[in-house]
């Protein structure tokens, strides 16, 4: 299905509106509420900014320091050209050390890489932890709407008949109980599982370590419970320092949902001690490219210091009112519309970084000031490029800037559409359709022009002249 | 053309912008009674088209930096410039210097010019220290924030300043006032379904403020909201361009 | 075939211009980095960081007693846990082990927490004043288990283990760990979720209280 079909249904879908309209804008009011509570905010995000953009400039030296101290903790560091690598080496693990079932806290590039799916094939049953997650999960693996509130786009009625139908119980109708219900559920997952398989927030060079942002405590327990320990995540997550670390725990939270700090932040190094009394036995770490490395050094570089907040979805204009589901892949929003064509291929999602009114909120938002609209603008540039916008278009704007260039062909062009408009309007104030702009008569009324241009009348005034 | 005339604070060139020229010529002469009543001479430079704006957010680099080049030739100069339009503006101040990212010659032409153009209440209100002006509307306004001016050049204060000026405007602040209205260029066009809901929610909040009139600093946020409100029933929300409001002159030119 | 390591890494220096002239100073410039960590900047701190650590706490929804002598540590715990009506057979982790928990009616286990206890008690590292957030490192005498599983965390926090930020309790981990814990967490309040209709429900998978005893 392509992107507009998608916006229809979704546009059209009264139950996801309403869903939708319950929680807009709230995460950008706890957002500025936050921000308006902590005076260095600007220059935590300047400091966030350049600590991202450092290490991309030398990626590969501080992957490779990542590496070194990784293993002398004992961990095992593997990598992956693309997703489906990182599942058949995260196969592998769960072979090696007869693992059975999986418990899952969030990891984004688990879905870049299909990695459910693919484990299922190979006889291995994912369970996912995070409550909206789990939610998807037992919702025949339905896709994340939102990269870090996966259900936003459902409401409590809808989970508590979910819950009702796949576990049984009598329908809830109040979230605590529904909360506790999957606790419930989950908690026996934890204990039994063999593996545990997180994601990254940040890969920490200076101690080898990952650190991991969660409110819900199953990232801890996925981290602490199992015999193994997988960390799945991107090549880009390097951070030099814990003071690094530190700064960009100053601004992840505060722009995801206006917390001052997540209730866990794990920094895990290594497997089980000597002595300790709990942890798991191995530790491996997957670091996946997927595109990545071929965006460095490049017009969309700076893409890559994006820190999964979130925050550039909840101000999106776009996003808030069509949903993540529209956006067809992993990621949606602002940075899904330059990531998705990126790592998916241009031509794979030509309307995405069309589909934006590069209000640039996005940028604005970001923690790590990533250029959003720029890098919307530089891909629609490419789709022109490579010849992927329709013929009319390309000709359409080259007609126009060609008589834009030449004053006097303007002139005539202008008096020529000013007539047109004002013989469609049949002398009211509005034109209600126009043939050859259906998309805006569509949606709403066409102002008529004034009877004559700007430059008429002045020339007219200049010369002394009466209209 | 002159220096401007004896006792003028000094030239300012006008950049009318196309949709104006097109659409709404009442705006542009509200414009120049504007920077006139603040004691300049606006001068009209009459080659002026299109700032190139809708090849740039296009991926027509190519077509943008044609009319880029045309621009700073025709306005370079003169010692201020300004326009209408928050978008306009923002496109000649914060993107023309991009657009030649290869030309230093060019860059160095676009980041001089850029320095000095101005939407054009940040141009009365920061630049010409304006607290007057020759309007006398009277009623509840409400004020939409468009985005270029508000994100690119940080025009927010300015436009309530002078609305505040007059005394018989009662400013309201409708809720979300920054948020976009949808209109996005060619994606009004090219995406009809999601712009029409995005506007729906922008006329929804200047309904919530409960003001008769919303002012704004773009002919294309001024479209899309006047024809959705028109489109949805409503014949008596007044939307003018914050020129026209504070000139005092809505109905007089152009129609 | 190369490896998919060398495949990146190799695609990655290609990217960054890496080669003979520049691996040696970037090496070097990420060494000396590492070396000297610079902090970012850190939000100015009254005082009082006691007080200020309390007050963060609280809005994280953790409770807080200030206990000023460490022997009253197991009569606080014990009278909190009465007060709020929860089992007095705490999990104790084996750093508070020195503490007469029994004289003060508690049927302590000393150890690391299992699925089936309800109540853990653990020490912490550091305090963090800004955010009011437990820093606790695992060890043989720290299970990260007992601020896990059960469904109450009582953690005694000496008072001058609170500190500004998260920056001076790194320093103080650099300076003071011989081995670097596998696990260092940092816990602000009770585990919550607002996944379902973005509504805050205590208790998702980890405890739903936190207590905090403030000693000395």
């Amino acid at each position: 299905m392509y992107f507009v079909d998608r916006v229809r249904q979704r546009l059209d879908d009264t139950e996801l509106q309403r869903n939708l309209k319950r929680t807009r804008g709230r995460n950008a009011a706890s957002r500025a509420a936050a921000v308006a509570a902590f005076t260095d905010f600007d220059a935590v995000r300047t400091r966030a900014t350049e600590i991202r953009a450092s290490v991309l400039r030398d990626l590969d030296i501080w992957l490779e320091r990542f590496e070194q101290k990784a293993a002398e903790t004992g961990a095992t560091v593997l990598w992956a050209r693309d997703g489906d690598e990182a599942c058949r080496l995260i196969i592998d693990i769960a072979r090696r050390h007869g693992v059975r079932t999986v418990v899952k806290s969030k990891s984004m590039v688990s879905e870049e890489a299909g990695l459910n799916a693919a484990l299922e094939q190979a006889g291995i049953r994912p369970v996912e932890t995070d409550l909206g997650e789990y939610i998807l999960q037992i919702n025949d693996n339905e896709a994340p709407s939102h990269i870090i509130m996966p259900v936003i786009h459902k409401s409590k009625e809808q989970v508590s008949e979910l819950f009702a139908r796949v576990h049984g119980t009598a329908p809830k109708t109040d979230i605590e109980d529904l909360t506790r219900e999957a606790r419930e559920k989950l908690r026996p997952e934890f204990l039994g599982a063999d593996m545990g398989l997180s994601g990254g927030n940040f890969l920490i060079a200076e101690t080898g370590s990952v650190a991991i942002v969660t409110n819900e405590g199953n990232g801890r327990l996925c981290t602490t419970m199992p015999r193994v320990h997988v960390a799945l995540t991107g090549i880009e997550k390097v951070v030099p320092t814990l003071d690094d670390l530190s700064t960009l725990l100053r601004i992840l939270p505060r722009s995801a949902t206006g917390q001052a700090i997540t209730n866990y932040v794990s920094l895990l190094t290594g497997p089980k001690q000597a002595g300790d009394p709990d942890g798991p036995e191995h530790m491996y770490f997957v670091l996946v490219d997927g595109g990545r490395a071929d965006l460095l050094g490049g017009d969309f570089e700076s893409m890559l210091r994006c820190i999964r907040c979130g925050a550039c979805m909840n101000h999106c204009p776009v996003y808030q009112t069509v949903g993540g589901h529209s956006y067809g892949w992993v990621y949606p929003g602002p940075m899904g519309s330059v990531l998705t064509p990126l790592y998916q291929g241009l031509d794979q999602a030509l309307d995405l970084p069309q589909a934006a009114t590069l209000c640039n909120q996005c940028s604005v938002v970001c923690p790590v000031s990533i250029p959003l609209p720029e890098l919307m603008r530089k891909l629609r540039e490419k789709q022109v490029e490579r010849g992927l916008r329709p013929w009319s278009e390309r000709l359409g704007m080259r007609l126009w800037a060609w008589v834009a260039a030449r004053p006097w062909l303007y002139a005539i062009g202008s008096r020529i559409a000013v007539r047109y408009l004002r013989w469609l309007a049949e002398g009211r104030d509005r034109i209600q359709v126009m043939g050859v702009a259906p998309g805006w008569t569509s949606q709403r009324d066409f102002p008529a022009p004034a009877e004559r241009t700007f430059r008429d009348l002045y020339a007219a005034q200049r010369r002394g002249g009466r209209r | 053309m002159s220096a401007g005339a004896p006792g003028s604070r000094g030239e300012v060139g006008l950049f009318v912008t196309c949709l104006v020229d097109l659409m709404r010529p009442s705006v542009a002469f509200a414009a120049l009674k504007l920077i006139e009543a603040a004691g300049y001479t606006a001068v009209v430079p009459e080659s002026q088209t299109c700032c190139g704006q809708p090849g740039y957010n296009s991926g027509d680099t190519g077509a943008a930096r044609m009319l880029a080049r045309k621009l700073i030739a025709e306005f370079e100069r003169f010692p201020h410039v300004v326009a209408p339009s928050g978008s306009c503006a923002g496109t000649v101040r914060t993107h023309y210097p991009d657009l030649f990212a290869d030309e230093p010659e060019w860059r160095a032409r676009a980041e001089a010019l850029a320095a000095k153009t101005f939407e054009l209440t940040q141009f009365l209100v920061d630049v010409a220290c304006v607290t007057e002006v020759p309007g006398d509307f009277t009623g509840s306004v409400t004020y939409h924030d468009s985005c270029s001016g508000l994100r690119e050049l940080g025009v927010k204060r300015q436009p309530r300043a002078l609305l505040d000026s007059m005394p018989g405007v009662r400013r309201i602040e409708m809720p979300d006032c920054e948020e976009c209205c949808g209109f996005g260029g060619l994606f009004s066009i090219k995406y009809p379904d999601i712009s029409g809901a995005i506007v729906q929610r922008k006329c929804d909040s200047i309904h919530g403020s409960g003001a008769c009139a919303v002012a704004l600093g773009d002919l294309g946020c001024m479209m899309n909201i006047e024809g959705r409100l028109r489109r949805t029933g409503d014949e008596f929300t007044r939307v003018i361009h914050i020129a026209e409001l504070l000139a005092g002159m809505p109905d007089e030119a152009g129609g | 075939m190369s490896s998919a390591r060398d495949d990146i890494l190799g695609a990655l220096r290609c990217r960054t211009g890496r080669g003979p002239d520049n691996a040696a100073a970037a090496c070097a410039h990420v060494e000396r980095t590492i070396l000297q960590p610079r902090s970012g900047p850190r939000p100015s701190m009254p005082e009082d960081l006691v007080a200020l650590f309390v007050e963060r706490a609280q809005a994280m929804i953790s409770t807080v007693d200030l206990c000023p002598d460490p022997a009253q540590v197991p009569a606080r715990c014990a009278r909190w846990l009465r007060e709020q009506g929860l089992p007095l057979d705490p999990v104790v982790a084996p750093s508070l082990a020195d503490l007469d928990w029994r004289g003060a009616g508690l049927e302590v286990r000393i150890g690391a927490a299992g699925g089936g206890d309800r109540v853990g008690v653990t020490g912490c590292f550091r305090a963090i004043a800004e955010t009011g957030t437990l820093m606790l490192c695992s060890g043989p005498d720290s299970p990260a288990v007992n601020s896990l599983l059960p469904e109450t965390h009582v953690a005694v926090v000496p008072r001058a283990h609170i500190v500004a930020d998260m920056e001076a309790a790194w320093q103080a981990a650099r300076a003071e760990l011989a081995v670097w814990p596998r696990a260092v967490n940092f816990v602000s309040g009770p585990s919550r979720t607002a996944d379902i209709e973005q509504t805050i429900v205590l208790g998702a998978h980890g405890p739903y209280r936190v207590h905090l005893l403030i000693v000395g």
